[in-house]
């Protein structure tokens, strides 16, 4: 089933790029189609997954040997954590590829390269090989070259290649990092619940050391985390709106899910030891990303950088969960949940931030903040959406945002009192931003440039519906979700 | 069960919010009846003892409860929002008042879930909930930039206040597992510290203490029945209670009881000389406000949380007519400046009201404020006498500003011209409601009922010494004749020179903005540029140092591979020529044919020169072996 969730969008896209002579609406709604069929795959594995003590941690699994001697299979299974995440990330390439494209050419290349950075992205989630994963984590960067580098504006190609050089370079460390991971268990196997059942490097400080600090720059540069963030504003403003919501829904969850799968899974003796300078990286994350996300006057560049905010904070869960081999658990839990919640608020929410951020673009080709103003009054569902998006951004109770950052915070604070309080602050200056930027676009003068600025379409409005819908239900009944996600981090925390 | 008493006005107040603008019939038929409800549904959950949870997780659960004093403030909340949202609906501007409509409602469900809040986490999702609703009611007009700012300001400020109460949170479930108050008393060390502080933190900011008093200022570019609705039932009023409802709890820590008061009183005096300077309608009753609310943090400092609680359902009844009565005079005289109204001729109904409200802001002997206020002076006398001349002082003040404001907005010229209406009934019947509320309030001098009263909230009330009571009337008359000697002799006081400047919180806002805001900002834009200029410029240069390798590399490849190229076909060629000249014994096509090919070989090689040095290797080596092909072949 979980394969079949991969394997749907990959022949979606190759069965667009054999029929060249397909529409722009037929191409749109085969991908649809595709993507639709995909996530309802998702869903019945969610209804088949089973939450309790004796339920297996890696559920819906298959196995097929691919490279016997090098201990290489297609594996695949979720816990409750990639399920989740995976879950989230089929809502959001819906979401994206359903919304109108900001410059109608190529349509069926553009909507075949989704297809494929959607069947890579699950398939990131959702195998249990590390060499898969590897594998999934360049294709995505090739996706999302392609995407950026022939969809988006200006100087797109050159933040396409930024973005893929320097994530590239991110990923040949992880590579280096595996294969030292893998080398150092006998038989050698690429199986991830072998390792984190084996625990390979436990007792071996400098190798182990290495080992992270390889996996941890990579999932760093993909996260971003301070001070290896600068490539994400270029490619966030020169990305079309769609894609800018999967860089960020999607492509930066990677990173922090890497971070928790391999390094806090299979190197917990080395993450404990070097908790304390991640969660100190996360905490400049959060406080640079914010900073400098109030001083920028360009409507992208800032809901860019309060990215690197909000993966600071899943970050400092991350640490936080990860400290310790033993000991205060319910707290770690609890951080390590908050962190997982924020990868799915932040997709969601940030998704919906830069499809609107899209929109923009789609209306007026500026994405200047000062070449708005008074928006309320010519576009009040646009406000509205943006209004509830902003405040779920800046952590407002009874959004999502909230549940996760709460969490994490918690959790943290019984590991990290200091850096959780510090982080504190985070959540007022985010709170600054989006409300400058809520009155700079929306109130005030209407600019005459900007008279007829439309209000969002019957489609967008229903996609923005949708996924601020989820934005609110998890806000107030967040249950069904931290039942699920708190299944995977209560193992995951509990060493088993 | 008990949520629907917040989960009601809340809902039906987004529902109302989103159907944009309905005619004043409907929108006041609507708020009276979910208002209303809400009223009966908190009666019938304080008569029957409803509870409620919500599970979230695991390790989080949201919990609501009624307890006596709770109860209380659960039902003046939708009883003064019930007449302030009529009124709005009666007489605010007809664009967008739906949304104004839906986001009173709204806010008062968020108040009401502040209220029945059994927890921390739950008190802070109503906390953040009501302020940002009042981001969105003070931002109401939002086409002049400048009431958003102020939203905006508002919003920042109180959400530093809530900082504290997240600490307080956290740190809660760090010590015993869960957010129910009942752990509050379980804590003990800095974890107690944190919680007991925290909260005052963001109750003081909550409730426009000094030194965060000046967002109230800003908070009256929202409407002035949101100005009521602020500052009578809701985001204001939740600052005071929060502390009086945890009082047992919090009180144990080491100089918390003193540091509250230290707020209390420092506000109650500045916010009293504030006020008594304003000449601007809306912000002496703000700064009055603050004032006031600063009595009550002295109550709680003192130890009686119950006269701080009673305090606060006093003052929400007097307080909310008077800023709906400033609002008619200011919407009738186009501007706030006291100094233009005197309208006691043109709307005579409404100055008696405005008579009414500000007798009991002023404090006087048979009004409810006035009994309050004592409570609170023999309440301070317990901590100590020298604490009560304080509040004496305070209440002087109080005197004098209410005077001075009653005086001002509704005194009588004695030739009147203006072409000025007087309200209609449907907007002074918000205002009568609560005149009529204000003067039952009196009814707490009859002392077997205000002691039955505090018997059912759980709370005993303050003995006092008559001297103390004597030297507090005293203070009240000097601030009514010190009132009336203002307006007689400079009733224009405020408006200009250094009273105008120190009327501004005694210039408090001038120095967070200085202080604070604006290296703020400075120090965004200096970070946004180091982002840019210097945390880029690492993998900018290594991009270039690559870049520049890489040409380094290519030049290095078109100087040395090319050579290799050319060399090659003038190999070939020379081999040609050698091949022709001596080879005249061969058929001459031969040697022809090995000079063109070789030669066209070359200058193939040299036009495939694409820059990717592998071909050129491949090229070099497919012409070695065809030249030494061909020779063999010739030779």
């Amino acid at each position: 089933m979980l394969t079949l969730a991969i394997l749907i969008p990959m022949l979606g896209a190759l069965a667009l790029v054999l029929s060249p002579g397909l529409g722009h609406e037929k191409a749109r709604w085969l991908s649809i189609g595709a993507s639709v069929l995909s996530f309802a795959c998702l869903i019945i594995v969610w209804a088949l997954f089973r939450i309790g003590e004796e339920a297996p941690a890696f559920q819906s699994v298959a196995e097929v040997p691919w490279i016997p001697s090098l201990g290489v299979a297609w594996r695949v299974g979720v816990d409750g954590m990639s399920l989740a995440l995976s879950l989230m990330s089929g809502v959001l390439f819906i979401a994206c590829i359903a919304w109108p494209m900001e410059h109608p050419d190529r349509p069926i290349a553009y909507y075949a390269w989704f297809l494929f950075l959607e069947s890579v992205s699950l398939g990131l989630f959702l195998v249990l090989d590390l060499l898969l994963f590897y594998v999934f984590f360049d294709l995505s960067l090739v996706g999302m070259f392609f995407l950026i580098g022939r969809w988006g504006h200006d100087g797109a190609e050159r933040a396409a290649l930024k973005f893929f050089i320097y994530t590239l370079a991110g990923s040949l460390a992880i590579l280096l990092a595996i294969i030292g991971l893998v080398l150092s268990v006998d038989p050698i196997t690429f199986d991830m619940r072998t390792l984190i059942a084996a625990q390979p490097l436990a007792g071996m400080d400098l190798r182990g050391g290495l080992i992270l600090l390889g996996f941890m720059v990579g999932f760093a540069v993909k996260t971003p985390l301070f001070p290896v963030h600068t490539w994400l504003p270029p490619a966030h403003v020169m990305a079309p709106g769609p894609v800018s919501a999967i860089l960020a829904g999607v492509l930066l969850k990677m990173g922090t899910y890497g971070m928790v799968r391999i390094p806090l899974q299979m190197l917990r003796e080395s993450f404990a030891a070097y908790a304390f300078p991640i969660a100190l990286f996360a905490l400049a994350s959060i406080l640079w990303g914010a900073v400098v996300a109030l001083g920028q006057t360009n409507l992208k560049r800032r809901i860019a950088y309060t990215s690197v905010n909000h993966m600071g904070y899943t970050v400092l869960g991350i640490a936080a969960a990860g400290a310790m081999l033993a000991g205060a658990e319910n707290a770690r839990s609890l951080a390590l949940t908050g962190a997982v919640v924020e990868m799915v608020a932040h997709g969601l929410i940030t998704g919906a931030l830069f499809l609107i951020a899209g929109g923009f673009w789609a209306r007026s080709q500026t994405y200047d903040l000062d070449a708005f103003g008074g928006l309320a009054g010519v576009a009040p569902k646009l406000t509205v959406a943006a209004v509830i998006a902003a405040f779920a951004s800046l952590g407002l109770p009874g959004l999502a945002g909230f549940v996760a950052e709460v969490q994490i915070f918690v959790g943290a604070f019984a590991v990290f009192p200091v850096i959780a309080a510090i982080g504190l602050l985070g959540i007022l200056i985010t709170a600054a931003l989006f409300l400058r930027l809520l009155q700079q676009v929306f109130f005030g003068d209407l600019p005459t440039a900007r008279k007829g600025f439309p209000d969002l379409s019957r489609r967008e409005g229903a996609i923005l519906s949708v996924l601020l819908f989820l934005v609110v239900l998890i806000g107030i009944y967040p249950r069904w979700l931290l039942d699920l996600i708190g299944s995977a981090t209560r193992a995951i925390v509990g060493g088993s | 069960m008990l949520w629907l008493i917040p989960l009601l006005p809340i809902v039906t107040g987004a529902v109302i919010a989103a159907m944009g603008d309905r005619s004043r019939r409907w929108l006041g038929t609507v708020a009276v009846m979910v208002l209303g409800a809400t009223l009966c549904l908190t009666l019938l959950a304080a008569a029957q003892g409803w509870t409620a949870t919500l599970i979230w997780s695991d390790a989080i659960r949201l919990s609501a409860e009624l307890t006596p004093l709770s109860a209380a403030i659960a039902l003046m909340v939708p009883t003064v929002a019930l007449a302030v949202v009529f009124h709005a609906t009666q007489h605010e501007s007809p664009q967008g008042i739906g949304r104004l409509t839906g986001l009173m409602i709204l806010f008062t469900g968020g108040m009401q879930l502040v209220v029945v809040a059994g927890d921390l986490l739950t008190l802070l999702i109503g906390w953040e909930l009501i302020g940002a609703c009042s981001w969105a009611l003070i931002a109401h007009k939002w086409r002049a930039i400048e009431n958003p700012r102020s939203g905006l300001y508002a919003f920042v400020v109180t959400r530093f206040g809530d900082l504290g109460l997240f600490a307080a949170a956290i740190a809660l479930f760090a010590g015993t597992g869960s957010f129910d108050y009942a752990g509050i008393a379980t804590l003990s060390g800095p974890l107690s510290f944190i919680v007991a502080y925290g909260i005052l933190l963001s109750a003081a900011s909550k409730a426009g203490q000094v030194p965060f008093a000046p967002w109230l200022f800003r908070a009256m570019a929202g409407p002035s029945s949101v100005s009521a609705l602020l500052h009578a039932a809701t985001l204001v009023a939740a600052g005071a209670y929060i502390i009086a409802l945890l009082h047992p709890s919090l009180s144990v820590v080491p100089g918390w009881q003193a540091t509250t008061i230290a707020i209390g009183l420092t506000t109650a005096l500045a916010g009293g000389v504030t006020g008594v300077l304003q000449n601007h309608a809306k912000r002496l009753l703000a700064a009055s406000t603050s004032a006031q609310m600063g009595f009550m943090f002295v109550a709680i400092g003192a130890g009686y949380p119950g006269v701080a609680a009673l305090h606060l359902i006093v003052h929400a009844t007097f307080k909310a007519p008077l800023f709906l009565v400033a609002g008619a005079a200011g919407d009738a005289t186009g501007s706030y400046r006291l100094d233009r109204m005197r309208l006691g001729r043109i709307m005579p109904l409404i100055a008696g009201l405005a008579v009414i409200a500000a007798a009991g802001l002023a404090g006087l002997p048979l009004t409810g404020g006035g009994w309050s206020k004592e409570e609170i002076v023999k309440a301070a006398e317990h901590a100590d006498f020298w604490l009560s001349i304080g509040v004496m002082i305070g209440g002087a003040l109080s005197a004098a500003y209410a005077t001075r404001f009653v005086l001002l907005a509704f005194g009588r010229r004695s030739e009147d011209d203006r072409d000025i209406a007087a309200p209609g009934w449907a907007e002074t019947a918000g205002i009568a409601g609560l005149g009529a509320l204000t003067l039952a309030t009196g009814l707490l001098w009859v002392s077997p009922l205000s002691d039955a009263l505090a018997a059912a909230t759980g709370f005993t009330l303050p003995e006092g010494s008559t001297l103390g009571l004597v030297l507090s009337l005293i203070c009240v008359a000097v601030g009514v004749a010190s009132g009336i000697y203002v307006v007689r002799h400079n009733p224009a006081l405020g408006r200009t020179g250094a009273a105008a400047a120190a009327s501004d919180w005694l210039g408090l806002p001038t120095l967070i903005t200085r202080g604070v805001v604006l290296p703020f900002d400075a120090l965004a834009r200096a970070a946004a540029r180091f982002d840019d200029d210097i945390l880029d410029a690492g993998p900018r240069s290594v991009a270039a140092l690559a870049r520049r390798g890489s040409m380094a590399i290519a030049a290095m490849d078109n100087q040395v591979v090319d050579k290799g190229v050319r060399a090659t076909a003038a190999f070939g060629d020379w081999l040609a020529r050698v091949a022709d000249r001596f080879g005249e014994a061969l058929s001459d096509g031969i040697p022809e044919g090995t000079a063109g090919i070789t030669g066209m070989l070359g200058r193939e090689a040299r036009r495939l020169q694409s820059g990717l040095s592998h071909h050129y290797y491949a090229y070099i080596v497919c012409g070695i072996f065809a030249v030494v092909a061909i020779l063999a072949a010739g030779a």
